[in-house]
């Protein structure tokens, strides 16, 4: 399937008109803003941000919603750098070895990384979309729940084997993480499970208000063991500018990182979540040093930071190709969209493809705004490090409960939260991997749900692991990223013994 | 013997959830037990990492956890106690006296407990001045209905 | 100095959050007795779902073309596919409305409430969607009746998407199709997906066999020849439509909207009711509304408060009669 460069340069000149520009800059700027604040992330920025959009021309709509969800994404990832609470599922990845460069006094250095990484993700993914989307689209089309059903098991399992040295944890974590997942109406039969007869339980416990509570009520609560020790911290954030030796070290984690998460973000459903913590385990595993992922190896930034922004690309594909959303966010944009009287859908493309052009320029123009506007926010928000702690944790209490009510606008929520942030407290004293769990609240409905429908669709529920090429390949993958810690501690004994 | 704690409670806690899958009710339409079967697998699951945990941690069982000390050390315990029941001030009155007076009391309360009387003048001015923003910025700019 | 200058960059942070203010319109006082007060609208849903984009859209036309001089908010109370919002509104006086569709009886019904349409006073009924049935392209099957045929033979030889949930109105328009067909229905075997789109891109993938959806959601497709709709649930043959037939021409005696309205709280004055009728009527004749209408594919589907009263009986006695005949209830 050509592309015909004609349309991409009229949607070129599109893009670069004054006022398309301007929203791109002001869409990205609230984004990144909003995403910067714990617990709200891109689908709600672009929720909040919606009534700005009625009556506006639709391209001109869909530029501002796609700057507001891309800008959200640079932002996410600010907070998770400089204070471990991610405000969304993609950006938790950032905290893995973002939190831990910000405490060794690279504060500003891991911004501007992850600025970085992010562009040169979405660059990947805005080549790929230009020269692949339809035959992407086709792809996807062939995950079926079989294929769903594994992917999801093979990035849990992926995630569960980097808790190396304590695999019972990792997967301890992992079903408690399952557990909260089953709580809610039960979509293919309509039988409640667990809901103990509160309304707001029905459609399940919103894994939002899971990562609120675990990071950042659990990391306020974790702080207060030694607030009275935490002085202002004079930490040196230090450089701006990465070194020669932090770009060796992350060049080529985030080219790889881009087409991979480029590739899950195509897959409607799978997402950012997904795409950053299998681009993270997928470095570790082919680094030289993967001792030093997880305290604060550039590389480990760099790769999921590069695979969520490329993911948020290749999230428009099947909206733009197909009128399908991949994700909460593009389902929110589509919504928006139809108010306006755009209709996205295969004859979008046949149609009106300058309009797509159009779009996908204006990423690419965005992108570069964003990561100048992020690079010259680095010096001011580093400052928020500045701020004493105990006047730091009650204000990002206050935030925490804020972004959880603009999730559900209930109380319920809150108490949720205060719970969470006591299992959040209690797995960082007893050294529980987070990750799983959350990974687990995230996908485990649609794992379920795919499980399911893949049962009635194979009458034996052995072969739903082998029913096609990419579930084979997949299943493969697991066992694989499960036997990986096993294998590489057999080799480093054969080694020391021939040593 | 405080190690066994954590394995102990994970047990119990795989059993308490198996008993409530069992008490799911059979589904009408399609396979009566199709609700049940991926609980019972993740609570089977969790069950036997339990039991593996729960053997690890005794052979560990003389050691002292350190982490548990931290938390009642000082005054620790206090500040837990208090954000605790600030919270529950908090979303008791949300709703009643509203977004910005609640969070006030709350943000304010929150400063005295942590950041100490001393700079009571510096957490009044922070809790008004914040709370304040952050009404204005959802309520007024983005039109986030808050109570 | 460094203290005061993080605070103040935290607070800038908060601050520049809202460069984006779309002013809201200022109130005026009215001359009769109701409303004295700013309007409340209650969207039961989060913001960006359909339910709230509606309720905004519906505050900025009844706003822009001045049928209400009141001030009106938008109030989410997301939850329980509806029931949070709807308890939260029958504490309210008559300045608080909101949205419906048959949730408020199927909810009820399913057991999963305690409310039903009769604890609140509707107000009226606005739009509705029709329902179609489609198929891959290469399917054999050209009307809904020979999948019917087919689901008679063998029930458990189709797979059927439908989205979000069971019970509600794309599932039992074909639960209602089938059951004229005399297919035995409790044997079906649906897939249920979480959305509309899920369940497109299910279909395009083959890895369902018939779906029942919106024909908004279906159009597009049909229309690019990536799938086929071959009955919708509408009387008459829908514009732009024309070569899909209805299920009445197929042989079934059936018309099954996906209806959308909107009620107040219980024990509303005739004075009250009176004023909604006359500014719901007002709306529904703008031009903004009847947009509004056309970019989301709806049909205006106006009942003034007694015809919705008596449209939310009959709905009742329908949705019993599908819910049983679905095995979903006894």
């Amino acid at each position: 399937m050509g592309v015909d460069f004609q349309n991409v340069i009229e949607g070129l000149l599109v893009s670069i008109q004054p006022i398309n520009l301007l929203w791109v800059l002001i869409g990205g700027f609230l984004g990144t803003v909003v995403g910067m604040l714990p617990g709200l992330g891109p689908a709600t920025a672009v929720a909040v941000l919606i009534p700005i959009t009625f009556g506006m021309d639709p391209t001109s709509a869909l530029i501002l919603m796609a700057a507001i969800y891309y800008g959200a994404m640079y932002g996410g990832s600010r907070s998770s750098i400089l204070l471990n609470t991610p405000g969304d599922g993609s950006a938790i990845a950032a905290t893995f070895d973002g939190y831990p460069m910000s405490q060794k006094g690279q504060a500003g250095q891991a911004l501007t990384l992850s600025a970085i990484a992010s562009l040169i993700g979405g660059m990947f993914a805005i080549i790929g979309f230009i020269l692949l989307a339809k035959p992407l689209a086709t792809f996807a089309l062939r995950f079926g729940p079989a294929e769903y059903f594994m992917l999801m098991i093979f990035t849990l399992s992926a995630i569960v084997s980097l808790s190396k040295g304590n695999m019972v944890k990792g997967f301890i974590s992992m079903s408690v993480g399952l557990i909260l997942s089953t709580v809610g109406i039960d979509l293919q039969t309509g039988v409640h499970r667990f809901t103990f007869d509160v309304p707001q339980l029905s459609e399940g416990i919103d894994f939002l208000v899971v990562i609120i509570g675990i990071y950042a009520v659990g990391e306020v609560l974790y702080n207060y063991l030694a607030i009275d020790s935490l002085k202002a911290e004079k930490k040196k954030v230090g450089n701006k500018w990465i070194t020669k030796e932090q770009w060796k070290v992350s060049k080529w984690p985030m080219i790889r990182s881009g087409p991979l998460g480029f590739l899950i973000g195509v897959l409607p459903g799978a997402g950012g979540s997904i795409a950053s913590m299998l681009s993270y385990t997928t470095e570790r595993q082919l680094s030289k040093n993967p001792e030093n992922f997880g305290k604060g190896a550039p590389e480990g930034l760099a790769a999921p930071e590069s695979a969520n922004n490329a993911a948020s690309v290749g999230a428009f594909i099947p909206l733009l190709t197909m009128g399908i959303p991949g994700s909460g966010t593009t389902a929110v944009i589509l919504g928006a969209v139809i108010m306006l009287g755009l209709r996205p859908g295969p004859l979008l493309f046949e149609d009106n493809p300058e309009m797509v052009w159009t779009l996908v320029n204006s990423m690419f123009i965005g992108n570069i705004m964003l990561v100048i506007l992020n690079i010259l926010l680095v010096g001011l928000l580093v400052r928020i490090l500045d701020t004493p702690p105990k006047i730091l944790y009650p204000l990002i209490l206050v935030l925490a409960f804020i972004g959880t009510y603009t999730l559900s606008y209930s109380m319920v929520d809150f108490y949720i939260l205060i719970i969470f942030g006591f299992i959040g407290l209690f797995m960082k004293l007893l050294k529980f991997p987070i990750a799983p769990l959350i990974l687990a609240v995230i996908v485990g409905t649609d794992m379920e749900q795919n499980f399911r429908k893949s049962l009635v669709a194979h009458d034996n529920y052995l072969n739903i692991f082998f029913a096609s090429s990419i579930a084979t390949t997949l299943t493969i993958l697991t066992i694989l990223s499960v036997m990986y810690p096993f294998i590489l501690g057999w080799i480093q004994k054969r080694r020391q013994k021939q040593a | 013997m405080v190690r066994l704690f954590t394995p102990l409670f994970l047990n119990i806690l795989s059993i308490v959830y198996l008993i409530l899958v069992s008490q799911v009710p059979e589904s009408r339409t399609g396979n009566p037990n199709g609700p049940i079967y991926f609980p019972m697998a993740i609570g089977i699951f969790m069950l036997l990492c339990s039991i593996v945990y729960f053997i690890q941690e005794w052979k560990h069982r003389k050691e002292e956890v350190a982490e548990f000390k931290k938390l009642m050390a000082g005054r620790t315990p206090f500040l837990i106690g208090s954000t605790i029941v600030l919270i529950l001030i908090y979303s008791f009155l949300f709703e009643r006296i509203g977004f910005l007076y609640s969070t006030i009391l709350f943000l304010g309360g929150l400063l005295f407990t942590v950041n100490g009387k001393k700079h009571w003048l510096q957490n009044i001015l922070i809790a008004v001045i914040f709370s304040f923003i952050s009404w204005y910025s959802f309520a007024e700019l983005l039109q986030v209905s808050l109570p | 100095m460094k203290k005061l200058l993080g605070i103040l960059s935290l607070l800038f942070v908060m601050f520049i959050m809202g460069c984006s203010s779309d002013g809201s319109t200022e109130g005026s006082e009215d001359e009769s007795n109701f409303p004295e007060k700013d309007i409340e609208f209650v969207a039961p849903a989060s913001p960006g779902g359909g339910w709230d984009g509606t309720a905004r859209a519906m505050q900025k036309i009844l706003t822009d073309e001045e049928v209400v001089d009141e001030n009106i908010n938008v109030v989410n109370k997301p939850g329980g596919s509806g029931e949070v919002g709807w308890q939260y509104l029958t504490s309210k006086d008559a300045h608080n409305i909101t949205i419906n569709s048959s949730l408020v009886i199927t909810n009820n019904l399913l057991g999963q409430s305690e409310l039903t349409y009769k604890d609140f006073t509707p107000l009226g009924v606005l739009t509705t969607e029709w329902i179609s049935i489609a198929v891959p392209p290469e399917s054999e099957y050209e009307e809904g009746s020979e999948v019917m045929e087919q689901l008679k033979k063998d029930p458990t030889s189709m797979k059927i998407g439908v989205a979000p949930g069971l019970g509600n109105n794309d599932h039992l328009s074909f639960i209602q199709a089938a059951k004229e067909y005399g297919v035995d229905v409790p044997k079906l075997e649906f897939q249920i997906y979480e959305s509309g789109g899920d369940v497109v891109s299910a279909l395009l993938g083959g890895h369902i066999d018939v779906a029942s959806m919106s024909v908004s959601e279906a159009k597009e497709q049909h229309l690019a020849g990536k799938f086929k709709m071959i009955a919708v649930s509408s009387e008459e043959r829908i514009e732009g439509l024309e070569e899909v037939p209805t299920w009445e021409e197929q042989g079934v005696d059936m018309v099954f909207p996906h209806w959308r309205g909107i009620m107040g709280p219980p024990d509303m004055t005739e004075e009250e009711i009176a004023y909604w009728d006359e500014k719901i009527e007002e709306m529904v004749e703008t031009d903004a509304w009847k947009t509004l209408l056309k970019n989301n594919e709806w049909q205006s589907y106006y009942k003034d408060s007694q015809e919705s009263k008596e449209f939310l009986q009959q709905q009742t006695e329908n949705y019993e009669d599908l819910l049983n005949e679905s095995g979903l209830t006894e």
